[in-house]
């Protein structure tokens, strides 16, 4: 079925094939893809280090540690938006329930971001919420209630995490907390 | 004339590649999804199946070895049929018997089914070896081969229990759809190339260049066995 090809050069080829092979593994595949670099040329073309970094289950935060409880009265159709600071990266646990069922949006505005933009995570209507969130960039994030009912809402926010300030809006006013290492009482600045 | 069997040289050299870098898991995302899965789930594990096969350099070199001299559509059939059984009856029998088969040497010895299969193409068992094993038999064992790589990978992620055979089933009806279609594009060019005035020549140097890749595949999977 082929042509008559010469002992030698198939011998050649196939020699030649493997060289090849072991050359690309030893110089490249092998320090970029498990950190093995026999010729040092993984470092040179900096290739090592690129595989094996799993995420670790621990992250460590130097920012300081806060717990966080807030009441909110809202009027029927009153609404309130509270966010934390957060950097990039940074955990906050957090449970909020109402005793009437609400409107929340639970999102976030990344610093410099055009104002207005703001990247929704949770859009919902319920009278309770409790999870972990995680930030994905620098900026503020957190909720925005709205009571769409004819009954006084009271819904209580608590969490704890690695942020040193909040944000209210209420009926177009803004205030600013700086949160202490004691848990507080607060609805007003 | 010479500019496209050059296009598919170089194709193949960045397969080569990617694949290396890729890795050929079923990919995270996937993975997550169909883990979450409980019962029956016939469209997502089809289309795993498919993905796996059309996206897998391993599995497409081999088959590109295949039929890469055969000329005659019932030895296409028959040689495609050989390579579907052995693959079928292994992937199926080791996720439904749970057989522990580590992945890296099970990749290792598919890396080294495309050497061979390179090295028949090139004509080295006449020439070099003086021997002439049946070709037939070859297909149908690294078929068994490469249905064992299919079922690590498969088990990573099915659920047992419920919907087992369901699933088993629809992946490799995927797996054989992906191959048809890839078998399909590789023949389109094959016919097309077979044509060219220099194409045994191009053939030898294409297959020299497949059983590199074949040997760049199992060295990365010895080297993956040996340093995890």
């Amino acid at each position: 079925m082929n042509d008559p090809v010469q002992r030698r050069t198939v011998l050649l080829a196939s020699v030649g094939a493997l060289l090849l092979a072991a050359v690309l593994l030893l110089a490249v595949i092998l320090p970029a893809e498990y950190g093995w670099d026999p010729l040092g040329s993984g470092d040179k073309f900096g290739l090592l280090g690129m595989t094996g970094q799993e995420p670790s289950p621990l992250n460590l935060h130097s920012e300081p540690w806060r717990t966080d409880r807030i009441e909110f009265q809202l009027a029927p159709f009153e609404a309130v938006e509270y966010k934390y600071r957060l950097k990039a990266g940074t955990t906050v646990l957090y449970h909020w329930a109402a005793n009437v069922e609400v409107l929340y949006d639970m999102h976030a505005e990344p610093d410099g971001a055009a104002p207005g933009y703001a990247e929704s995570f949770s859009k919902a209507r319920a009278d309770r919420a409790s999870g972990s969130y995680t930030a994905p960039f620098d900026g503020i994030h957190g909720w925005y209630w709205h009571n769409r009912s004819r009954q006084d809402v009271t819904l209580t926010l608590e969490t704890s995490g690695f942020y040193a300030e909040a944000l209210e809006m209420r009926d177009g006013r803004e205030f600013r907390y700086e949160i202490e290492a004691q848990p507080r009482n607060a609805d007003q600045p | 004339m010479l500019l496209w069997p050059v296009r598919c040289f170089v194709a193949l050299c960045i397969a080569l590649l990617s694949s290396v870098v890729i890795g050929h898991d079923l990919s995270a995302d996937n993975s997550a999804f169909v883990q979450g899965l409980s019962g029956p789930a016939i469209g997502p594990f089809l289309y795993l199946g498919a993905k796996h096969m059309f996206t897998g350099y391993d599995h497409l070199l081999f088959l590109l070895g295949v039929i890469f001299f055969l000329y005659r559509p019932r030895d296409i059939l028959l040689y495609v049929t050989l390579f579907t059984l052995g693959h079928s009856l292994t992937l199926m029998l080791g996720v439904w018997a749970h057989w522990q088969v580590n992945e890296h040497l099970v990749d290792a010895i598919i890396g080294l089914s495309i050497v061979y299969k390179a090295f028949e193409n090139m004509g080295g068992f006449q020439t070099v070896l003086k021997i002439n094993p049946d070709p037939r038999i070859a297909v149908l064992v690294f078929g068994l081969c490469h249905g064992l790589g299919l079922a690590t990978k498969l088990q990573a992620s099915i659920n047992s229990g419920d919907g087992l055979i369901t699933n088993l089933l629809s992946f490799n009806v995927g797996v054989e759809l992906g191959q048809l279609l890839a078998l399909c594009l590789m023949l389109l060019v094959l016919l097309q190339w077979r044509r060219q005035p220099r194409f045994r020549s191009q053939a030898f140097v294409l297959n020299a260049v497949v059983m590199c890749a074949g040997f760049v595949l199992a060295g990365n999977q010895f080297a993956g066995y040996l340093f995890s």
